[in-house]
């Protein structure tokens, strides 16, 4: 049965009055790309008028807390690092909770954010864009050499992904007793955009295009050591355990704001919070009420600036 | 319905032979495919948790009918083995050779079975190189060896094109290298890709946007040192974009042992790559998969109950014999140590085991 509810003045009223703290995913939310969506600075300055909290979790291993505190700096809306969750991050709070021994070292198949927040939560994390350009030449019998002292090997969306780091990574968790495989998300595609400029035109055409995501770096680990890894980013509930436990939040009063199924919604779900879908990302209202799709959130509307528009009217 | 997948791979032996394949007016190419071929359960691998529901039961159906079987024998009467099977088929890696260097007495073991009127096949995951590669490769070790006695899952890839009657006018986007390339020229088909894609690179920033080939029909992955974001994409966007593209996969072999001294990350690596992208399961060519054994069968005219095969790999070798239908020999020569056969985590018991083929002279030796 389908209990999803188009958004109204009525039961946004409800949502504001029974919620702290809103959850937002980023890609398809708050941004497309580089460019902000449409009245997000305004809502969002609402909701915090309202003394609501608000939390961004994005699970883009790319860049690290900082760095998405300067895009959101440079779109014009103010957030804190504090208030940012990146899978980068998430990876590098899981080995500090769980008491990953600063003597050994995290072998990084992914990018800069997730090297970033490593060594700032102190551990010694090497590998990342610096491998970009290994080879492997089998011609002459060589040894491939790899680090016995890393005790974990992390993987994300790697643009650099080669040979060199499939085998370093491989081997490190084959053969380092105890080694750990940890995944920042496993989105098989994400949301590439790409504007497209017509000639004469007064505005910009948007092609969508699926491109290719940490999932499959990570599945590519997974087909050499036939095994899984543990995922730090969403759905994951890890994420979800350390932000209720680090704002001191219950889920009850929370809502989940994303527009993916598979990964938002079902993050949400998986806490027990509320959760709304919107129609400015990758998922389309016909997606949405297909058949066979089985992730129902609570309420769906096409962007966030709707919030405004329906208790406006 | 599930425990009818083993009877569905020896059903699919009888009737699933390349040439019934042929396309007519009401299928279209891409259709008529066996579903065994799909089947590329590796019961070792573990569940991924976004696999349909489907293929996670129909490993687990596999596992269950393994459970069966009994323990693997020592090989003590080789002569017996010998003499109830027409064809031995010879993994390479571990079993005739290891990295560069023979393996002790394999030539005379070739050469008695040679004279005893059998035919040998050499079978190997490897898409390295092609089978006349391989026959160099054969004949720099002092092997008397045709490339025709030679099966690569390279060659899988195009004999499996050739056998659904891929369409000349369709491309091949290839994630592998040059051995592939090589065969599927020499089967005629137009092929994109392979190492010379290693070069190029990607910007993950918006703007960016890929463009594909819409005449790609296949995209056929397999062992890549070339590796890249580039190959990823490009594939992914083929197979998601392209009607009817097909997912081929040489082989899913986990590691693989290009040199003696260590393991290396093998195809089900770059498999897996564009498994996850896609959301899709390849149809595998390689062993396990029952293609090469299907394709041997026809193409000699022997049945499988006439067949051993002699492997160093519990997953791969071991399993294609029984998925086959076939005896099965595995040697302790390559990456399987008896513990391992022995553990009970394994699952998979061939018929026989045994050192080195060469036993097979040293036991007839013993025997006298």
């Amino acid at each position: 049965m389908n209990s999803c509810q188009v958004l109204s003045r009525e039961n946004l009223t409800h949502l504001l009055d029974s919620v702290d703290t809103f959850l937002f995913d980023c890609d398809g939310v708050i941004w497309k790309g580089d460019n902000l969506i449409d009245g997000v600075s305004e809502t969002l300055d609402f909701l915090r008028s309202k003394g609501k909290k608000l939390v961004f979790v994005t699970n883009n291993s790319l860049k690290s807390r900082a760095q998405y505190a300067l895009k959101f700096h440079f779109l014009g809306i103010s957030v804190s690092p504090d208030e940012i969750f990146s899978s980068s991050f998430a990876a590098a709070m899981y080995l500090k909770l769980y008491n990953f021994p600063p003597q050994n070292k995290v072998y990084v198949i992914g990018g800069d954010g997730i090297l970033e927040e490593l060594r700032l939560a102190g551990f010694n994390a090497f590998g990342g864009p610096a491998d970009a350009n290994k080879t492997v030449d089998l011609k002459q019998n060589i040894f491939f050499e790899h680090d016995k002292s890393v005790g974990a090997v992390v993987v994300g969306i790697d643009p650099n992904i080669n040979y060199y780091k499939l085998q370093y990574g491989t081997l490190c968790i084959r053969e380092n007793p105890g080694c750990l495989f940890i995944a920042t998300n496993r989105d098989a595609v994400g949301h590439m955009t790409a504007w497209q400029e017509w000639p004469g035109s007064i505005s910009d055409s948007i092609i969508s295009h699926s491109g290719i995501s940490a999932g499959c770096m990570v599945a590519a680990m997974c087909g050499s050591t036939q095994k899984e890894p543990i995922v730090v980013g969403k759905p994951s509930t890890f994420m979800m355990d350390f932000l209720l436990q680090k704002f001191n939040v219950s889920c009850s009063k929370m809502c989940m704001v994303g527009d993916r199924l598979d990964t938002d919604i079902l993050f949400g779900q998986n806490a027990g919070c509320k959760t709304l879908l919107v129609l400015s990302g990758c998922t389309t209202q016909s997606a949405l009420q297909d058949p066979s799709n089985n992730i129902h959130p609570d309420f769906y509307t096409s962007k966030i600036s709707d919030m405004l528009d329906l208790l406006e009217a | 319905m599930l425990r009818t997948e083993s009877v569905l791979t020896t059903r699919a032996v009888v009737t699933a032979l390349p040439q019934t394949h042929k396309s007519n007016n009401s299928t279209l190419w891409f259709q008529s495919i066996p579903k065994s071929y799909k089947l590329c359960c590796n019961p070792l691998s573990l569940n991924n948790s976004r696999r349909k529901a489907s293929y996670s039961s129909s490993n687990r159906s596999r596992m269950t009918s393994f459970t069966t079987r009994a323990a693997a024998q020592p090989l003590k009467n080789a002569d017996e083995l010998i003499d109830s099977v027409e064809t031995f088929i010879f993994d390479c890696d571990g079993v005739i050779w290891k990295g560069d260097k023979l393996i002790e007495g394999v030539p005379e073991t070739l050469d008695m079975l040679r004279s005893k009127g059998k035919r040998l096949v050499f079978v190997t995951n490897n898409s390295t190189k092609s089978r006349k590669q391989y026959g160099k490769k054969f004949e720099t070790l002092g092997l008397d060896v045709s490339e025709e006695e030679i099966f690569a899952s390279s060659f899988a890839a195009a004999a499996y094109l050739k056998s659904i009657d891929f369409p000349k006018d369709k491309k091949v986007y290839v994630i592998g290298e040059d051995g592939i390339l090589k065969e599927l020229e020499l089967a005629g088909f137009q092929y994109l890709g392979g190492p010379e894609d290693g070069d190029k690179k990607i910007e993950l920033k918006p703007g960016f946007l890929m463009e594909h080939d819409h005449d790609v029909g296949a995209v056929v992955v397999g062992f890549d040192r070339y590796f890249n974001y580039y190959k990823i994409q490009y594939g992914t966007l083929c197979i998601r974009e392209n009607p009817g593209c097909l997912f081929i996969a040489t082989n899913r072999d986990a590691v693989t042992h290009l040199t003696d001294a260590q393991e290396w990350a093998g195809g089900g690596s770059m498999v897996g790559a564009l498994g996850g992208s896609t959301q899709r399961e390849p149809l595998v060519v390689g062993k396990p998969s029952t293609f090469m054994m299907d394709y041997l069968a026809n193409k000699f005219g022997i049945a499988k109950s006439q067949i051993c095969m002699v492997g160093d790999r519990l997953d791969t070798d071991i399993l294609f014999g029984q998925n086959g239908g076939c005896k099965t020999l595995l040697v302790l020569s390559g990456v399987t140590s008896l513990e391992t056969l022995q553990s009970p985590n394994n699952s998979i018991q061939p018929d026989f085991y045994t050192n080195k083929i060469s036993d097979f002279l040293s036991l007839k030796a013993a025997a006298v």
